[in-house]
């Protein structure tokens, strides 16, 4: 199938997106992804993932939400696109699809 | 605590972030600038953020300030299309190519040339410490002598007597007979101090113990003599015999020395240490004060004032010799190392002095013919834009801007330029070796990777001069001239043609010049001397080594002279043969000086000969008699002077005079000679005196100053067609009497043609800048007149449908480069008579500069000219008009 492929970070971030809803920014998005898979990450890395989910149509994003913190800066809010949706739904079904496919209770058995 | 982050660093982020991007970006660091800071330390905060800033930098943040993408696209478009245009045109873009390379060859090789007389001495890593010193003796009126060779006794002096010296050191060359048969050859030998090498950058390649120099028994030698004497072998530690002070005594080889550079004032194949110089020199002359021989440098310490030391020399000078000299009447100066070879205020002393005022001629000429090239692109782009003045036309109705235009330009010289510097470069290496032996100068180039800097950096400099002016008048019109008919243009071609004016004027100067010190050096080579050297030649005889004293050594060689002599005699090939202390050609002749009763100074030249040496060189006696052969008395007591000589002593009926003075033992004047110059001419002639014996009146004078050697030389004027034939027979009868020196011969003409050196070099060079400047002056008059032919084809077309002829055609094309030419011609005159002047300055007898030169310069150039314009115009005028009409 011709579909866009997306990396594992893309995936992380994609799917970081979706899940913050509407308070998806670079610096939360690299809290989520820091927090549930304790990755070192930096936050820049995180501007260029988002940069090329956005070229590649992905996500969307707007600007708001300016706060004293941030030196009145406004924020740019990420959501996720219909076909950020999908993609993440096929990747996810492929990914479970193969998962169903392992035996139950596999162990690497040491040879005796 | 500062909790905003660094200010830098965000100030970097601003000057390469996209605007679009920023703001985000920044907000987004600021808040977790903020939220670290409250977890960890100030500075590792900071530290991150920049770190951060850093990594922010990718290619789709950066913004294009300068539209770096366009540039590089509008870039790679005027490559492109620079390079069709270059192809499309062949003949114009060799023209172009061609001149840029011719001139930037001339200006390279004159470059290497100047760079290299320039850098002499140079090498040296304390070059800012070490001076030559020198000595001055002035006792008021012509009693002067000034010498950069030295008393022996100045190294310690100067170490001893001023603390700022931390080293002294001094060289001096004596020839001395190396080796042991076959081998035997008379050597320069330099003597050295024993810390001369640490003084001194020479390398030394090769030692096997840490002192290259360690006893009086140690010889040094060049890569290049290592090979002479030891050939493949290795020669440290092996010996070889020196004959010192009359006897032979083993040296042993204990370094070998890189060999010296080209660009060393101190020259030297063999070294030994000067421990030897109690047999090199006399007790009394190593203590003397007024006796000079060897060069003495200086190392000063860091930091020291040269001028404070020159303040005081005096009172250390008193204070040793407050006996001998008033204050202010020996004085001793320094020189630093690396002024030696261009300063000629200077006496020289080992080395010879280079001439600075060629170097400065020499590198306006290589300028000169650079400009030459440059001016060629100019006007033949610029003429050439006439024919593409539509294409710049239609590029501004697309909306092309001024600056899109001067850079399309820019591009298409620069192109232009690397490509014909590239070529330069190749051609000047190439043709180095070739150039050397044809110029006979001596450069060597090793390239260094700095040398490519300089090389982008004249493509950049010559693309930019070449193609600026062109570049500028194009995109400047207006398109409703350019496309709409007719523009005006006057002004680009007054200028147009004032470039071409100016490349006749430095081409028929060249040209001028050329013809001019051509003739000044063959009036040189030509002019009457008073004396006949052709089919002469003179053999160096060598002093008995033990004899005491000047004038013991000088009668052992003489004697020494008249066996070889005898021997010589016996052959009809031998015309005539004499002894002499000095031939001609071989330096300054021997100069003594006396002061005589009425407190007069005097000064003239020297030269014992005997009774032979006048009719050898057929110099014509013009009162009185020459020297009686075989006569003791005459021998003792007889001299003879030359004119210049009776007029110098102001002498009426001057036979069987004295010559005024008081200390002068029995002798009198018994001939006068007619003036002979028997010096260079660059030179008048000065006093001289013919004795036999130095005892003649060897009493009555106080100073000697030998730049020739004055132990005496056989000079023979021989019959024959065949020189080696001459050869053979004096080299036989030479190793028959002696059996153990290496014979030395030398033939006078070419010693006399040898003073001339230095000038036939500036006129080679003078020449090949000459050829050069012609040929890139002839490419520039070629394209002219194929661009005036391609836009008056028409004209000449119809002209000749009307019923003009060939040559009315010719005429009429060939006189439009007429007043450029003519004009060009006239402004030469006065730079050409300026210039020449100041060369011609530089010898005591010149030609006159006769408007024959001017006019023989100027007839050359048009015939060139002419010769150049023709082929294309008479093709031009034979047109079929049919053929050019129906065009378009």
């Amino acid at each position: 199938m011709a579909r866009e492929q997306i990396g594992e970070l893309e995936e992380l971030v994609l799917l970081a997106v979706g899940a913050l809803l509407d308070d998806a920014y670079a610096v939360t998005i690299l809290q989520t992804i820091v927090e549930n898979t304790d990755r070192r990450l930096d936050v820049t890395s995180i501007h260029s993932v988002l940069r090329r989910l956005e070229r590649k149509g992905l996500v969307n994003s707007e600007m708001g939400g300016a706060t004293a913190v941030r030196g009145g800066r406004r924020k740019k809010y990420f959501s996720l696109t219909r076909a950020g949706r999908s993609i993440l739904d096929e990747t996810m079904a492929v990914r479970a699809r193969l998962y169903n496919q392992l035996p139950r209770l596999t162990f690497a058995l040491p040879r005796l | 605590m500062k909790l905003q982050p660094p200010t830098y660093a965000d100030r970097l982020l601003n000057w390469f972030c996209r605007d679009d991007l920023i703001e985000d970006l920044q907000g987004d660091l600021h808040e977790l600038f903020t939220e670290r800071m409250s977890k960890q330390a100030a500075w590792l905060t900071r530290l991150q953020y920049f770190w951060w800033v850093i990594r922010s930098i990718r290619h789709d943040v950066i913004k294009n300030p300068l539209g770096t993408m366009r540039n590089i696209h509008m870039l790679r478009n005027n490559l492109k299309i620079a390079s069709r245009i270059i192809w499309k045109n062949k003949l114009n873009s060799f023209l172009l190519v061609a001149g840029i390379t011719l001139g930037l060859t001339c200006f390279l090789l004159m470059g290497f040339y100047v760079r290299q007389e320039a850098t002499y001495d140079q090498f040296h890593s304390k070059k800012d410490r070490i001076y030559r010193v020198w000595l001055k003796e002035d006792y008021g009126g012509d009693q002067i002598f000034f010498n950069s060779s030295t008393p022996v006794i100045f190294e310690s002096f100067l170490e001893d007597n001023f603390p700022e010296v931390e080293r002294a050191i001094q060289v001096n060359n004596i020839r001395l007979n190396v080796g042991e048969g076959e081998n035997r050859y008379n050597e320069r030998v330099t003597v050295i101090s024993k810390d001369f090498l640490e003084v001194l950058d020479f390398k030394i390649i090769s030692s096997e113990i840490s002192e290259p120099l360690p006893d009086r028994n140690s010889l040094i030698l060049s890569k290049e003599y290592a090979k002479k004497y030891f050939g493949t072998e290795n020669p440290l530690g092996k010996s070889l015999p020196l004959e010192l002070a009359g006897e032979d005594r083993l040296f042993t080889i204990t370094a070998l020395f890189e060999d010296i550079p080209v660009n060393s004032s101190i020259q030297m194949d063999m070294a030994i240490s000067s421990e030897n110089d109690n047999v090199i020199y006399s007790e009394r002359q190593r203590k003397a004060w007024f006796n000079v021989s060897p060069e003495t440098y200086v190392l000063f310490h860091e930091g020291t004032d040269i001028d404070q030391v020159n303040a005081k020399s005096q009172d250390v000078i008193l204070s040793v010799l407050q006996d001998e000299v008033q204050r202010n009447e020996y004085n001793i100066g320094f020189q630093p190392i690396t002024d030696i070879h261009l300063n000629t205020e200077i006496p020289p002393a080992l080395a010879p002095v280079g001439n600075p005022s060629y170097v400065f001629v020499l590198s306006i000429i290589g300028l000169l013919v650079l400009i030459i090239a440059i001016i060629n692109y100019a006007t033949l782009s610029l003429g050439h834009s006439f024919v593409r003045r539509r294409e710049i036309g239609i590029r501004k109705v697309i909306g092309a801007r001024k600056g899109g235009i001067i850079w399309q330009y820019l591009t298409e010289s620069w192109l232009i330029a690397a490509i014909g510097t590239a070529i330069s470069i190749l051609l000047t290496y190439l043709s180095l070796p070739l150039f050397n032996e044809l110029i006979g100068v001596d450069i060597t180039l090793e390239f260094q990777w700095w040398h490519l800097f300089l090389y982008l950096g004249i493509v950049c400099i010559v693309g930019i001069s070449a193609g600026i002016y062109p570049a500028i008048v194009l995109s400047r019109e207006q398109v409703t001239n350019i496309l709409g008919g007719h523009g005006g243009q006057k002004k680009a071609h007054h200028l147009r043609k004032g470039m071409v004016t100016f490349q006749f004027i430095v081409t028929v100067f060249l040209v001028t010049s050329t013809l001019l010190m051509e003739r000044q050096l063959n009036f040189l080579n030509s002019k009457d001397l008073g004396f006949t050297y052709e089919s002469t030649l003179s053999i160096q005889l060598n002093q008995d080594p033990n004899s005491p004293g000047f004038t013991a050594a000088m009668a052992s060689a003489r004697d020494k002279g008249k066996i070889l002599k005898s021997q010589l005699k016996q052959y009809p090939e031998i015309l005539a043969t004499g002894v002499g202390s000095h031939s001609f050609g071989s330096g300054n002749w021997g100069r003594v000086s006396y002061t005589d009763q009425n407190d007069l100074f005097h000064r003239f030249r020297i030269n014992a000969i005997d009774p032979g040496y006048l009719e050898t060189f057929d110099i014509k006696m013009k009162e009185g008699r020459s020297f009686m052969p075989d006569n003791i008395a005459d021998e003792k007591t007889s001299i003879i002077l030359n004119q210049a000589a009776v007029d110098h002593f102001g002498l009426t009926d001057p036979i069987g005079k004295k010559l005024p003075g008081s200390d002068f033992g029995n002798h009198k004047i018994v001939g006068v000679t007619e003036d002979f110059n028997y010096s260079s001419l660059h030179s008048q002639i000065e006093p001289l005196v013919f004795i036999q014996d130095y005892e003649a009146i060897y009493q009555g004078i106080h100073d000697h100053d030998y730049d020739d050697s004055p132990v005496p030389k056989l000079v023979v004027k021989y019959r024959t067609e065949n020189l080696s034939e001459i050869y053979n027979l004096i080299e036989k009868e030479w190793k028959a009497t002696f059996p153990n020196e290496e014979l030395r011969l030398s033939f006078t003409d070419e010693n006399i043609q040898a003073q001339y050196d230095g000038e036939q070099k500036m006129n080679r060079l003078v020449r090949f800048a000459t050829l050069l400047s012609i040929l890139v002056a002839s490419f520039g008059l070629l394209g002219m007149t194929i661009l005036l032919i391609n836009s008056k084809i028409k004209e000449i077309s119809i002209r000749k449908v009307i019923g003009a002829s060939e040559l009315t055609l010719f005429t009429l094309l060939a006189r439009s480069f007429a007043p450029q030419l003519i004009l060009g011609i006239v402004l030469s005159v006065p730079l050409t008579i300026l210039f020449m002047n100041k060369w011609l300055e530089n010898f005591a007898y010149q030609i006159q500069i006769s408007p024959l030169i001017f006019l023989a310069g100027a007839v050359i150039s048009s015939l060139i000219a002419l010769l150049v314009i023709s082929y294309h115009t008479l093709k031009a005028a034979r047109v079929n008009p049919v053929e050019s009409m129906r065009r378009e």
